[in-house]
């Protein structure tokens, strides 16, 4: 009895799906037939290239609201931003600065546009940002194949196709690739520690644990417990909600520049489709859940996530003798994750604790 | 003394039902004004008025014209009302269960370091959280209360809650007037006591207060003017020195009340559930190797001061809590507490978090009836080949629901009503109604009338003692109103930390039940 019970507690731990993706991991890896330093760097290379972006999920986790699938937005604003800056030929670190400004901006206001649908939409937060990241990409997409080119005049015709109206597939961001990342590289043998990215990603870290413990921040936690008693406890709850999604907004524009200066192009029409995805499924993967995140949930899920992610489509290959079949082994651990994690959440949140 | 709240000529209405009319009142500085009034009597909508809650804006505002500290007020929400030095101390408790104590306490307030302050202001301010537990502890102590400001609200037993909330508004150096829904009802005698202390030491640093309670004897005693609500109008007023219990209770009822009382008479000791070493862990209110028999046909009344483990019980048998130990219910052991194949077998608890775990608030009248017998007995299913998609039986429920309403005078505008507009009584009623429904054998009640006016308390421990007798059911009530315990009851159990300390008949003399409550030996007994 005892034992089952300890069991029992053991399974419904945080720490069940972390568990589950280092045993994975483990075998994936031996699968895999990888070097444990290749795997390291790149998981090191994901962790600096998604970090900011999985934060970006914390805060309206805590507010109550579910996962944002629609910090794509955040991540469409930043690239419009920086197509705006190359559109113009805004160079070098000017240029940088310039999409930053841009991308905020829009991010603010777009936040505070999500914001105001959510209010509308309380405890249905997760399938409308889900719909909202597809409205938002659509309206993206048309001003980008559409808009450029028309009515919107570019000064540089590299990046329009030749038929003078539309962005081009891939934009290359070569004049800003690599600025930062190569900053503080440092070596260990094989492995690569780009050690002034990590503290910038750590750095957010430390914003949002910063901002979590503020007053601003136990009204968030309140607001995310109870927004009735919130209310009566004289809190402005749609204030709220609406400052944590303009927030996340804009942390997911700087993720996703800090993604995309670490690739150094971008595809203009999917660089920012799978963001909410492989951000909420390596957030979740570090032991967090729809109703609590924590920062070392975020920084955890993203190493074991990515390791998985690495290794899994090789492993697949060696297994199966199929090259085909490592994309699908990646779609399949994303969306597995997220299944898994809500499955396992719920069953502890119904447990009367 | 000047007046700090004055309230002229307040009319306010829902959908054209006046819910008060015509309400003159005012409150001046270091005064206890107490409110009572029945459920119903628009206490809580004057209430809501002076808060500032949205849900007055939402159905149409008020007329009339209420000044607080000489300047006219009219909330837009409960922000405003914080700004301008009103609290309130909720009867449903305004605690973020999530948060620790210390956390709840100064939510809204928190220490901030200075640095930080100058860089950013303070709502972005760092919170300085060691500061922070050190004066939520210091507010505590001032209440005598002893708790760990780190442990997380949602395991701490409802009495202790109550004062935190209360700490909550104390530890604001701001506070101007606080108002009190109902802070009694969940304390025992005792911590009543300690409470009313509290106030008058509130109103000695001239804060006003409005206090509204059930209790007419803590009214009596601590306020220096009574206002009584009935039907939405201000009845009758006293001034300290003319506050008698009986006047105000008949202001209240508009008639006089008959209290409930149960026949003594003699059982058989047939035990129908037999608890051995039973233990349930429910944090601040733990049941720890108890040992009871509970003879069919009795009505068993459950006492102990508040966390010695009286509430637990029940919820030990709908396995809310893990559970250890043995028990035996009709000289059967039953192998695991599970409260689907418990209801089955004819047992049934009704829990003393109301809100919370008895009633569906957002379902109708009708689906709170008739949903433990739905979904456990099958027995308003819609009688055909397709038994197995549970189509409900329309005219079954109607029939059985209207005799339930009639039977136990449930008054609402319909059974399609949602039970979350019901007052606390008649929300009562719907949770009896749904046990009997299922008829268990074994009836556990908690606290079955809390946070309930005088007249429909009545009603509701008739209704038990009517139960008992006319079905034979073994019915456990589980309460800190001994005086109500010892109407109602065959014998009288007190638990003293979690285990069964003494059982004594209700006949035993107040001062043998305080006794055996704070757990004094010695005390002479009969052998029941």
């Amino acid at each position: 009895m005892r034992i089952k019970e300890e069991a029992s507690r053991l399974l419904d731990s945080e720490y069940m799906v972390p568990a589950i993706f280092i045993i994975l991991s483990y075998f994936a890896w031996q699968f895999s037939g990888l070097t444990g330093s290749f795997v390291f760097n790149q998981v090191v290379t994901r962790f600096i290239r998604d970090g900011i972006l999985v934060l970006s999920l914390i805060i309206p986790v805590v507010a109550g609201m579910g996962l944002n699938f629609a910090i794509t937005v955040g991540a469409m604003a930043i690239q419009t931003a920086l197509l705006i800056v190359i559109a113009y030929q805004v160079e070098g670190i000017k240029g940088i600065l310039l999409a930053i400004i841009i991308g905020v901006l829009l991010s603010l206001v777009l936040g505070y546009v999500i914001g105001r649908i959510l209010n509308r939409v309380k405890g249905k937060e997760m399938i409308t940002t889900i719909i909202i990241g597809f409205l938002f990409n659509s309206i993206y997409q048309l001003i980008f194949l559409v808009g450029f080119g028309t009515f919107i005049p570019v000064a540089n015709k590299e990046i329009i196709l030749t038929r003078g109206i539309g962005v081009r597939n891939t934009v290359d961001l070569g004049m800003y690739r690599n600025t930062i990342d190569k900053l503080g590289l440092f070596k260990i043998g094989e492995l690569e520690i780009p050690l002034f990215m990590i503290i910038i990603v750590l750095l957010f870290a430390a914003i949002i644990f910063y901002i979590l413990h503020t007053r601003f921040g136990q009204e968030v936690k309140a607001v995310g417990s109870n927004m009735q008693t919130s209310e009566i406890l004289g809190i402005n709850t749609d204030m709220i909600r609406i400052k944590v999604m303009i927030l996340s907004t804009i942390l997911a524009a700087f993720g996703q520049l800090a993604y995309l200066q670490n690739i150094g192009m971008f595809d203009v029409y999917t660089a920012h489709m799978n963001a909410d995805i492989i951000s909420c499924a390596a957030l979740l993967a570090g032991g967090a859940s729809i109703k609590k995140a924590r920062i070392r949930h975020a920084l955890m899920g993203i190493f074991l996530f990515h390791t998985l992610f690495i290794v899994s489509p090789q492993a697949g290959q060696n297994l199966f003798n199929n090259a085909a079949l490592g994309e699908y082994f990646r779609s399949f651990v994303a969306y597995g994750t997220i299944a898994l994690a809500l499955i396992i959440n719920i069953k502890n949140e119904n447990k009367f604790s | 003394m000047e007046n700090i709240l004055e309230i002229v000529n307040l009319n306010k209405s829902y959908n054209g039902i006046p819910a008060l009319s015509n309400i003159n009142l005012s409150v001046k500085a270091g005064e206890i004004h107490g409110i009572v009034g029945a459920n119903g009597s628009g206490k809580t909508t004057l209430m809501n008025i002076l808060f500032g809650n949205p849900i007055i804006r939402e159905t149409g505002g008020y007329q009339g014209q209420i000044s607080f500290r000489g300047n006219k007020v009219n909330f837009k929400n409960c922000a405003e009302a914080i700004r301008q030095g009103i609290g309130m101390v909720h009867q449903e408790f305004a605690l973020i269960p999530d948060m620790t104590v210390g956390e709840n306490i100064k939510l809204g307030r928190e220490n901030t370091h200075s640095l930080t302050d100058r860089l950013f202001g303070r709502k972005y301010s760092f919170i300085d959280r060691k500061q922070d537990y050190e004066n939520a502890g210091q507010t505590l102590r001032r209440l005598g209360i002893s708790v760990d400001v780190g442990i997380k609200i949602i395991n701490l037993s409802v009495n202790i809650r109550q004062f935190i909330e209360i700490a909550r508004e104390i530890d604001r150096t701001d506070l101007k007037l606080l108002i009190l829904d109902e802070p009694t009802a969940v304390l025992n005698k005792n911590d009543g006591l300690k409470l009313i202390e509290i106030l008058k030491d509130m109103s000695d640093h001239k804060i006003g207060i409005i206090f509204i309670s059930h209790r007419l004897e803590e009214v009596q005693y601590v306020c220096d003017k009574v206002s009584v609500l009935r039907d939405g109008k201000l009845v009758s007023q006293y001034a300290k020195g003319n506050i008698y219990v009986n006047n105000l209770a008949q202001d209240m009822i508009g008639h006089t009340i008959n209290k409930a009382a149960a026949e003594k008479r003699e059982m058989e000791n047939k035990p129908v559930i037999t608890f051995k070493d039973f233990s349930v862990k429910m944090p601040g209110e733990e049941v720890k190797n108890l040992n009871l028999s509970v003879y069919k046909g009795e009505i068993l009344g459950l006492t102990s001061l508040s966390g010695h483990g009286k509430l637990a019980l029940g919820y030990g048998m709908m396995d809310m809590y893990p559970v250890d130990g043995e028990v035996y219910f009709e000289d059967k052991k039953l192998v695991k507490m599970n409260a689907r194949t418990n209801i089955i077998k004819g047992m049934y608890v009704l829990p003393d978090d109301r809100q919370g775990l008895g009633i569906l608030a957002d379902q109708s009248l009708e689906s709170n009836i008739i949903f433990t017998g739905n979904q456990i007995k099958n027995m308003f299913i819609r009688d055909s080949a397709f038994n197995f998609l549970g189509f409900i039986d329309h005219r079954k429920t109607n029939l059985h629901v209207y005799k339930m309403m009639l039977d136990l005078d449930i008054k609402c505008t319909s059974i399609k009503q949602k039970v979350k507009e019901l007052s606390g009584g008649n929300q009562q009623k719907v949770c009896i109604a749904r046990a009997l429904t299922v008829d268990p054998k074994l009836l556990f009640v908690a606290e079955p009338t809390r946070g309930i006016d005088i007249s429909a308390k009545e009603k509701i421990l008739n209704m038990l003692i009517e139960i008992n007798r006319s079905r034979n059911t073994t019915i456990i009530i589980a309460s800190s109103e001994l005086d109500e315990l010892k109407r109602v009851c065959d014998r009288i159990a007190v638990m003293v930390e979690g285990k069964i300390f003494k059982i004594l008949s209700p006949d035993s003399s107040d001062v043998d039940f305080g006794l055996v409550l704070s757990g004094e030996e010695g005390v002479d007994c009969e052998k029941l």
